[in-house]
């Protein structure tokens, strides 16, 4: 588990804290969405998670280890995989296998060892085939799955990514969605940064931030019901969330949480069906 | 391209490439310094090896010649101070400058020269950065105790190889951009041309300390340390590299000795 209590952060003491009095609970295992619009404090947030940041004020706790304990930065980064927006600036190794290897090779694992946790991750990522290749002829996406393998190798229980999708073509943003599903199944964490309402529908939970502080923090269909107060904040919700939201307030029976095509699709169909007049 | 200067890795299966990095970096180490010392004799004898070694690696000779051509110049002009800068018998009876001493000189520096180009040459280009970077660290290890962190320069060195494409590419995009809103980087005199030059530069390093920063809490958060660390591959030699390393130094510390015989 990993608890944050009231956790106060500031870059420059004379500011208004970017961080202020947050507190939040993440299980082992469950899948979290941050939401926020631009500058509310989400990498912040998430950067105090594997202790690269440590609160001024308040605590952090990953599975017990305090954050402020710098005997224990190790462990704490060995258990939360940290996966940041820009996958350039991250990637050390001259190819994609020694980059993966980096992590484990700072843990002292034995090469065999090394080699097997490199071929598992490479493979959970889908990656395996491009191994070899050099980090700087990879594709924007490749880049991102490359930075997840790295972080995988490290066999972490939580994963930290940073608006992991951001600058992706669609198909590039499907393969990183569909490999956070993954770590999902497999019962890993994952702490998922994002202001992309879309992706994350199927997340256990979604924590919307405003100006350092947490707004709301529930199921995906709870926030969303709340349409006007994500808007009050600059955040909007999905597609279909705000198609059923007008067809609410032309007076339509619909539900107001529904969060999938396949849902809007069915309150459609039963609305023509049923009332209006159906098949004009 | 996006190329490192002095011949770029070239993938292959040759015995060379086979060889594990630390024989051929000792072999080159070995070399330089029996090039250095050569007189004729040891000369030819080195040339041979050298031609035997690019043969045996499978590189053409056009890319040797690609390794040696940036420093061209360097070789003419090195040849020419020597031939007309010797004391000594003159060629010509007009042009008293040039001597058979200076023709012998010029000839034996600029060899050697280009004799150390291609060894190295050939060690770059059989051996990816990876291994090479490896072999390194692995040969200054023993050197651990003595302060030298073997480890954190194999670090420093690979993430700077890391970098420098993507370097390259964050130039050509940067200039793409001023080029796009009408700079002209081809024209105007040396001055105007540093000038233009300069606008890349400054945003270039900003960004590359905050690359660095970046990377810096990159490398935090994947555990990473000061001091010793293990690796995907550790170097083992096998029996053909301790045969190569035998014969090889066995060779070249026996036509050193040469040089010391009475013949
Ligand atoms: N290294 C830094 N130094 C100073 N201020 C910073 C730094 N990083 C972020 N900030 C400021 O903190 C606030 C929150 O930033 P950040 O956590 O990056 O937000 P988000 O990830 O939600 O966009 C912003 O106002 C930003 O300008
Ligand atoms: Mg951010």
């Amino acid at each position: 588990m990993i608890t944050a209590q009231h956790l106060v952060y500031r870059y420059d003491p004379k500011d208004a804290p970017v961080l202020d009095r947050v507190s939040l609970e993440i299980l082992e295992g469950q899948y979290v969405a941050v939401i926020g619009p631009n500058g509310c404090g989400k990498t912040t947030l998430v950067k105090h998670f594997n202790a690269l940041l440590v609160p001024q004020d308040g605590e952090v706790l990953v599975d017990g280890l305090s954050t402020r304990d710098a005997k224990a930065h190790r462990e704490i980064r060995r258990r939360v995989g940290m996966v940041f927006q820009n996958p350039d600036n991250q990637i050390v190794g001259m190819s994609v296998e020694e980059d993966v290897a980096f992590g484990p090779g700072n843990l002292g694992l034995a090469p065999a060892e090394i080699r097997g946790r490199v071929g598992v991750a490479l493979e959970t990522v889908g990656m395996l085939r491009l191994a070899r290749r050099a980090p700087h002829s990879l594709s924007g996406g490749e880049k991102r799955l490359v930075a997840i393998a790295g972080v995988l190798a490290m066999r972490p229980a939580y994963v930290v990514l940073d608006e992991p999708t951001s600058y992706l073509d669609p198909a590039g943003r499907e393969r990183v969605l569909n490999v956070l599903w993954d770590l999902r199944q497999e019962g890993i964490s994952v702490i998922h940064v994002t202001h992309s309402m879309e992706e994350i529908v199927d997340a256990d939970r979604v924590v919307v931030m405003s100006e350092g502080k947490i707004l709301r923090d529930g199921a995906p269909r709870d926030v969303f019901r709340e349409a006007d107060a994500l808007r009050a904040v600059g955040l909007s919700t999905p597609q279909v969330t705000e198609l059923m939201g007008r067809l609410r307030a032309l007076g339509c029976e619909v539900r107001p949480d529904v969060l999938s095509v396949e849902e809007a699709f069915r309150e459609i169909s039963a609305l023509v069906g049923t009332g209006t007049g159906g098949g004009r | 391209m996006k190329t490192l200067p002095l011949g770029q890795f070239i993938p292959g299966d040759s015995p060379v490439h086979r060889l594990d990095p630390r024989v051929k970096i000792l072999t080159v180490l070995l070399l330089s310094i029996v090039i250095l010392n050569s007189g004729a004799v040891e000369g030819l004898v080195v040339t041979a090896f050298l031609l035997a070694a690019v043969v045996l690696s499978g590189l053409s000779a056009g890319r040797i010649a690609a390794a040696l051509k940036p420093l061209a110049w360097f070789f003419v002009l090195l040849f020419c101070l020597h031939l007309f800068f010797t004391d000594g018998r003159p060629v010509f009876a007009i042009l008293p400058a040039v001597t058979h001493e200076g023709l012998e000189r010029g000839t034996a520096v600029t060899w050697q020269f280009v004799a150390l180009v291609v060894s190295a040459a050939v060690l770059t280009m059989t051996t990816a950065p990876s291994e090479l970077v490896g072999g390194f660290e692995k040969l200054l290890r023993p050197f651990n105790r003595l302060g030298v962190p073997s480890h954190d320069i194999a670090i420093m060195v690979s993430v700077a190889l890391r970098f420098v494409p993507t370097l390259l590419e964050e130039v050509e995009r940067m200039r793409e951009a001023q080029v796009a809103r009408g700079a002209d980087f081809g024209r105007g005199g040396l001055i105007r041309r540093l000038r233009k030059m300069a606008t890349l530069v400054i945003p270039l390093v900003l960004c590359t300390f905050r690359r660095a920063d970046e990377l810096a809490l990159a490398m935090e958060g994947r555990g990473y340390h000061r001091g010793p660390r293990t690796y995907l591959r550790e170097l083992k030699f096998t029996r053909v590299d301790y045969a190569a390393l035998l014969a090889v130094t066995a060779f070249l510390i026996g036509l050193e000795a040469l040089r010391f015989l009475p013949l």
